[in-house]
C-alpha cells in the first residue's frame, strides 16, 4: 500500500513539487504580511520573510526525501554497495554467476521445449477440441489403428457430439516439371479437413464440399512452404498447374504460415466422397480421422457415443466383431511419447538448479560470515536487522539477475543444441504412425519463465545469509575482532552440503539407471544384424507408369539385379515394410482345416512383401523348412507360399508345425514353406508381433525399401546405388536414405535423449557437490587452523588431524548419502515406466552411484584435510 | 524575541504538529505560528524543519492535506488529523508524559 503510494508520487513528481513550491510561497507570504503589520517597509519585510524561512531549495530537497524520493535512493544506495561488494571479490562472484547461469540456462532452454511441445495450443481455434480417433481391438492386439471409410462415414453422419469429422491418408506424390523428381509428402484429404481445423487460406480457397464430388480436374492445395520453395512464392499461383504422378493438378490454394499438422505433407488433394465411402471393406483400416467436438465434450463421451454407434454397426457388419473406438485429443497424444522424458529431464534439470542454488548459498553464507565484523559495526552503528537483510537480499538479487541475463543467452544455445538432439519425429505409440515436434522457440513466456527463475532462486540462496544476519549478535560480532565467529552458520552450511549431497545422488541414480536400462536395451536383440546395410526407400507412381502388380514387381526384380552387381555389395533385397519404421500392413486369414475360430472371424497378423534375399540380406535366422526362391513368383503354376516368424507359430498353431498348412487370405490359398526368426519390428522393447512374409513377386506392393548388405560404409554406395536406379527410371525418386544403425537409433531417440541429458545433467551434479563439499571443508579446515595448531604442538600427528578433518566431512556426507537413498526409495516409482528391464532399484546402478558420489565426496574433503595437516603448529599459534 | 528559547528535542516536533492539529485543519503557517503560541513563543518552529516533518507525517498517513482557501482569500495546503494521527497523538502524549515525568524524577524536581 505504502509502496504503491511512493510509486505513485514517483511519477506525480512534477505536481508536487509545484505544489510544495507554491505551499512554501504561501509561507512568506503571510509571513510579510505579519512583518508588514509589525511597520516593516515592504521590501524589508519580505526579505526578513525569505531569511526567517531559510534556504527554500534545501528544505524543498529535505521534503522530497520524505516524498517518496528516499526508498529510491536507499535502493541505489544498496545497489551500488552490492555491485562494489561482488565488484570486490571477483573469485566468488564469477564462481557464482557461472554455476547459477548453468542452472537457469539449462532450466530454461529446457523449458522452451516443454513450452512448444506440451504447453503451447496447436495453432488451430479452439484446439483443444480437436481429437483423433481409432479402431481399437483388444482380441487382435490392436490399440490404435484407423478405421475404413465406411466406418467413418458411418461416424460422421450418427454422432452428436461431434461438431464434424474429417479423413485423412497420408502418402507422397512424385512431383515433376519443376527441376529434378521430387517426392513429396501428400495428403488426400477429405473436402471438410480445413473448416474442421478451421484455418483459413493465404491464396485462393480452401476446398468445398463440390470438390469431394470427384470426375472433374484434379485440384490441389499446396503448403505455404512448398509455395515457397517450389514456386518462389509466386503470387499469380492460383489457377496454375502442376504435374503430381503425370497428372496434372489445378493449384486452388495456398495454406497460411500459421498452418501446421504433425504430419508432414505439401499437397492437399481432395478424396471423392463416393470412392471412400462404398469402394472399400469395412476392416481396410488406413484413415487418419480428426474430430472437432462440440463445446463442453470430451473425449471419453464421444468415445462412448462412437462406441455406442460401433456396436450397432457390429449387428450388421459381422467382421467388425471384437472392434470398438478410442477418441484421444489431439495434442497430447501426439507428444505421448515424449512427454514422460521431457518431464523426468525437467525434474532432473531443477534438481541441477537446486544444487546451484545450495552451492551459491554456501558461498554467500561463508561470506557473510567472513563480514560478520561489518555486520556487527553496521549494527552498532544503528543500521536496523530489515536493513541489513535488504542488503544481503539486494545483493542475491543483482547476482541472481546477472546470472540470469547470462542464462538465458545460454539458454539460446541450449535450445539449439536440443533442436538438434531431440528427434524431429517420434513415434505416436500403439500407432504404428510418427508425428514430428513443432519446432523449439523461446518466446515471451520462456524468458518470463528465466526471469521468474532467477527472481525465485535469488531470494532462496539470498535467504541463507539473509537468516544469518537476522542471528548475528553485536557484541559478539565486535569483540571477535577481525577474526570470524567460529561456529557461526555452521550448522546451517552442513545442512546445506546433506541436502545437496542428496539430491546430487537422486539425480546421478537416475543417469545410472537410465544407463543400465539402455545398456539392456542396446543388447536386447532385435532380430536382425544393423551394422552394415544400407536402406531406402521408394514408391512408384501408380496412376501412370506402373498401374498393375507385375508392372511394379519387375521394376523392383530390375533394381536388385541392378544394385545386387555394384561392387562392395553383398546381398541386396527388398521388403514392404522396413523395421522400426512406424509403418504397418496387415493380412487378415483363415487357417485352413482349422475350427478354433468362431464363424466370421478372421486373425490377423502382419504381412511383409520380401524379396528372396531379404532373410539373409537383413540377417535375420531361418529355423525351418525352406527359403522363398525366384521360383515362387507370379506365374500361373507356381502355388502361392509364405514363410512366417516364431512369434505366428506361437500364436496361431500354439508351437505345433505349421509348415505345409494353407492359409486362407479371401479366396487365395497361401502354403506356409518355411519358419524364420522373430524380428522386433516396433522397438527391442515391444513384443515381437507374429508376421508373414511372402514374396513381392507374388503379392506386389508399389512401395518398397531396398535394403543392402555392403563390405564398405553403407554411405559410400548411396551415389552409385542412386545412379543405377536412376538407369532404369530416371524420374524415380529415391528417399529416407539411410544405414540401417540410423534407423535403430532413431527408434531408441527417447531413450538415448533421456541418458544423454541426464547423464550431462548428473556429472554437471556431481561437479557441483564436489566443489560444494570441498568449499564449506576448506572454510571449516581454515577456521580451525588455530586449534589444530594447538591439538599438533600438544603432539597430535598429521594422521590425527587427516582422520579428525574427513570425520567430520564423512558424517555428512554419510547423512546426506542416506536422505539421498530414502529419497530414491521414495520417488523410484516415477522412472519405473522409462527403464527397460531394470528395477528403480536395481542395487548395482544404485550400490555404483552411491560409490561413485561417496569417493568423489571423500576425496574433495581430503585436499582441506591434507592441509589441514600441513598447519604449522607456530605459524598457527602466532597468527590469534 | 528576546524570549529566550529552548532547543526542540528530537522527535517532538512530530508531537507538537499533531497536538497543533488537534482542534482544527491548519496551513503550514498557521501550524508554525500556534506551536509558537502554545509555548508562549518559548519554541519556534524552524520552516526547515516544518515542512519535511509534515510531509513526513502525511507519508505515515497521521495527517492529510487538501487545498482550500485561507483567511486572506488565498489558495493554501490544510492539514487535518487522520484517525490514526488522533491514536498516534494519544499515543505519543502518554509516552511524553511518562518520559518527562521520568527526567523530572532524575533532575530531583518531582
Amino acid at each position: 500500500m505504502k509502496f504503491l503510494r511512493k510509486i505513485k508520487s514517483f511519477f506525480r513528481r512534477g505536481k508536487l513539487e509545484t505544489e510544495m513550491a507554491e505551499e512554501m510561497r504561501h509561507h512568506v507570504e503571510l509571513q510579510t504580511e505579519l512583518n508588514l503589520k509589525a511597520g516593516m517597509k515592504p521590501d524589508d519585510a519580505r526579505y526578513a520573510a525569505l531569511r526567517q524561512f531559510g534556504n527554500v531549495a534545501r528544505i524543498q530537497e529535505q521534503a522530497r526525501d520524505v516524498r517518496g524520493w528516499a526508498w529510491l535512493e536507499a535502493f541505489a544506495k544498496d545497489l551500488r554497495y552490492a555491485l562494489r561488494a561482488l565488484r570486490k571479490s571477483p573469485g566468488f562472484t564469477v564462481t557464482a554467476l557461472l554455476t547459477l547461469a548453468l542452472g537457469i540456462g539449462a532450466s530454461t532452454a529446457l523449458f522452451s521445449v516443454i513450452n512448444s511441445v506440451l504447453l503451447r495450443p496447436l495453432p488451430f481455434p479452439n484446439a483443444d477440441r480437436l481429437t483423433i480417433i481409432w479402431e481399437t481391438s483388444a482380441q487382435q492386439n490392436v490399440k490404435r489403428e484407423g478405421p475404413a471409410g465406411p466406418n467413418f462415414y458411418d461416424w460422421r453422419e450418427q454422432s452428436h457430439l461431434f461438431q464434424d469429422l474429417a479423413a485423412v491418408e497420408l502418402g507422397s506424390g512424385t512431383v515433376t516439371g519443376l527441376g529434378e523428381p521430387r517426392q513429396i509428402p501428400a495428403m488426400r484429404v477429405t473436402t471438410n479437413l480445413f473448416s474442421v481445423l478451421n484455418v483459413r487460406p493465404a491464396l485462393g480457397r480452401l476446398f468445398v464440399s463440390e470438390d469431394g464430388l470427384g470426375g472433374r480436374q484434379a485440384r490441389v492445395i499446396i503448403s505455404r512452404d512448398f509455395w515457397q520453395r517450389a514456386f518462389g512464392g509466386d503470387l499469380e499461383i492460383v489457377g496454375k498447374n502442376v504435374m503430381i504422378d503425370q497428372i496434372s493438378y489445378q493449384v486452388i490454394g495456398v495454406l497460411d504460415r500459421s498452418f501446421w499438422l504433425p504430419f508432414q505433407s505439401d499437397l492437399f488433394v481432395p478424396w471423392p466422397d463416393d470412392e471412400l465411402r462404398y469402394q472399400r471393406g469395412r476392416l481396410s483400416h488406413d484413415l487418419g480421422v480428426f474430430g472437432r467436438l462440440k463445446p463442453d465434450v470430451t473425449a471419453a463421451q464421444a468415445e462412448t457415443e462412437l462406441n455406442a454407434i460401433h456396436a450397432r454397426l457390429r449387428l450388421t457388419h459381422s467382421e467388425l466383431a471384437g472392434w470398438g473406438v478410442t477418441v484421444a485429443p489431439f495434442q497430447s497424444v501426439m507428444t505421448e511419447y515424449i512427454r514422460p522424458v521431457l518431464l523426468v529431464l525437467f525434474c532432473a534439470v531443477t534438481l541441477v538448479l537446486l544444487i546451484a542454488c545450495v552451492n551459491v548459498a554456501n558461498l554467500l553464507l561463508v561470506r557473510a560470515v567472513g563480514r560478520g565484523r561489518e555486520v556487527a559495526v553496521r549494527l552498532a552503528l544503528g543500521a536496523t536487522r530489515g536493513r541489513l537483510i535488504r542488503q544481503f537480499l539486494t545483493e542475491s538479487v543483482v547476482l541472481g539477475l546477472v546470472a540470469g541475463g547470462l542464462g538465458t543467452l545460454l539458454a539460446f544455445w541450449g535450445v539449439a543444441l536440443l533442436s538438434a538432439v531431440v528427434p524431429a519425429t517420434i513415434p505416436i505409440p500403439d500407432a504404428s504412425a510418427e508425428a514430428m515436434l513443432r519446432p523449439f522457440e523461446i518466446d515471451g513466456s520462456v524468458l518470463a519463465f528465466g526471469f521468474g527463475v532467477s527472481l525465485l532462486t535469488s531470494l532462496l540462496f539470498g535467504l541463507a545469509p539473509a537468516i544469518y544476519a537476522l542471528k548475528s549478535d553485536v557484541i559478539h560480532g565486535l569483540k571477535n575482532g577481525s577474526r570470524a565467529t567460529t561456529g557461526g552458520g555452521r550448522w546451517m552450511r552442513e545442512t546445506l552440503l546433506v541436502v545437496e549431497i542428496a539430491l546430487a545422488l537422486v539425480l546421478l541414480s537416475g543417469a545410472g539407471l537410465m544407463l543400465k536400462s539402455f545398456f539392456r536395451l542396446q543388447h536386447a536383440g532385435l532380430g536382425f544384424q544393423a551394422s552394415q546395410l544400407l536402406t531406402m526407400e521408394m514408391e512408384l507412381p501408380t496412376d501412370s507408369h506402373y498401374k498393375t502388380g507385375p508392372e511394379q514387381s519387375a521394376f523392383f526384380a530390375r533394381v536388385l539385379e541392378q544394385v545386387g552387381s555394384l561392387p562392395d555389395v553383398t546381398s541386396a533385397a527388398v521388403t514392404s515394410v522396413l523395421p522400426l519404421h512406424s509403418q504397418d500392413e496387415r493380412a487378415q486369414f483363415l487357417i485352413e482345416n482349422d475350427s478354433t475360430l468362431p464363424p466370421n472371424e478372421h486373425f490377423q497378423s502382419d504381412l511383409r512383401q520380401v524379396s528372396p534375399e531379404y532373410f539373409r540380406t537383413m540377417g535375420i535366422a531361418f529355423k525351418r523348412g525352406r527359403q522363398l526362391d525366384r521360383h515362387d513368383s507370379a506365374g500361373g503354376a507356381a502355388p502361392l507360399v509364405g514363410l512366417v516368424d516364431e512369434a505366428f507359430v506361437r500364436r496361431f498353431f500354439a508351437d505345433a508345425n505349421p509348415i505345409g498348412r494353407r492359409l486362407m487370405l479371401g479366396e487365395a490359398r497361401l502354403e506356409i514353406v518355411g519358419i524364420v526368426g522373430d524380428v522386433k519390428h516396433s522397438g527391442a522393447d515391444r513384443e515381437a508381433r507374429p508376421t508373414l512374409y511372402v514374396s513381392f513377386q507374388q503379392i506386389p506392393a508399389s512401395r518398397m525399401n531396398l535394403v543392402l548388405r555392403t563390405t564398405a560404409a553403407p554411405a559410400s554406395l548411396v551415389a552409385s546405388v542412386k545412379q543405377a536406379i536412376w538407369s532404369i527410371d530416371r524420374n524415380q525418386p529415391i528417399y529416407r536414405v539411410e544405414s540401417m544403425e540410423d534407423v535403430v537409433a532413431e527408434a531408441t531417440s527417447a531413450p538415448r535423449l533421456t541418458l544423454s541429458l541426464l547423464g550431462l545433467f548428473a556429472v554437471v551434479a556431481l561437479g557441483l557437490a564436489a566443489i560444494g563439499i570441498y568449499g564449506v571443508m576448506a572454510y571449516a579446515v581454515n577456521q580451525r587452523t588455530n586449534e589444530l595448531g594447538i591439538r599438533v604442538a600438544l603432539g597430535a600427528t598429521s594422521g590425527d588431524v587427516v582422520a579428525m578433518v574427513l570425520r567430520q566431512g564423512m558424517s555428512i556426507i554419510g547423512v546426506g548419502l542416506a536422505i539421498g537413498l530414502a529419497a530414491i526409495f521414495m520417488i523410484g516409482r516415477l522412472v519405473e515406466a522409462m527403464l527397460y528391464d531394470t528395477s528403480p532399484r536395481d542395487p548395482i546402478a544404485l550400490g555404483a552411484t552411491v560409490a561413485l558420489l561417496a569417493i568423489v565426496a571423500v576425496a574433495a574433503c581430503f585436499i582441506p584435510a591434507r592441509r589441514a595437516a600441513k598447519v604449522d603448529p607456530m605459524v598457527a599459534l602466532r597468527a590469534e | 524575541m528576546a524570549n529566550p528559547k529552548a532547543d526542540l528535542l528530537q522527535g517532538t516536533l512530530d508531537l507538537l504538529i499533531l497536538k497543533s492539529l488537534q482542534l482544527e485543519p491548519m496551513h503550514g503557517f498557521g501550524i508554525a505560528g500556534r506551536i509558537g503560541q502554545l509555548s508562549k513563543d518559548m519554541l519556534t518552529v524552524e520552516q526547515g524543519s516544518l515542512y519535511p516533518a509534515l510531509y513526513r507525517l502525511e507519508e505515515q498517513g497521521w495527517i492529510k492535506a487538501e487545498w482550500g482557501v485561507s483567511d486572506n482569500n488565498r489558495k493554501a495546503k490544510f492539514y487535518s488529523l487522520t484517525a490514526t494521527g488522533r491514536k498516534q497523538l494519544v499515543a505519543e502524549e502518554h509516552s511524553w508524559a511518562k518520559l518527562s515525568t521520568a527526567i523530572n524524577l532524575v533532575l530531583g524536581n518531582a
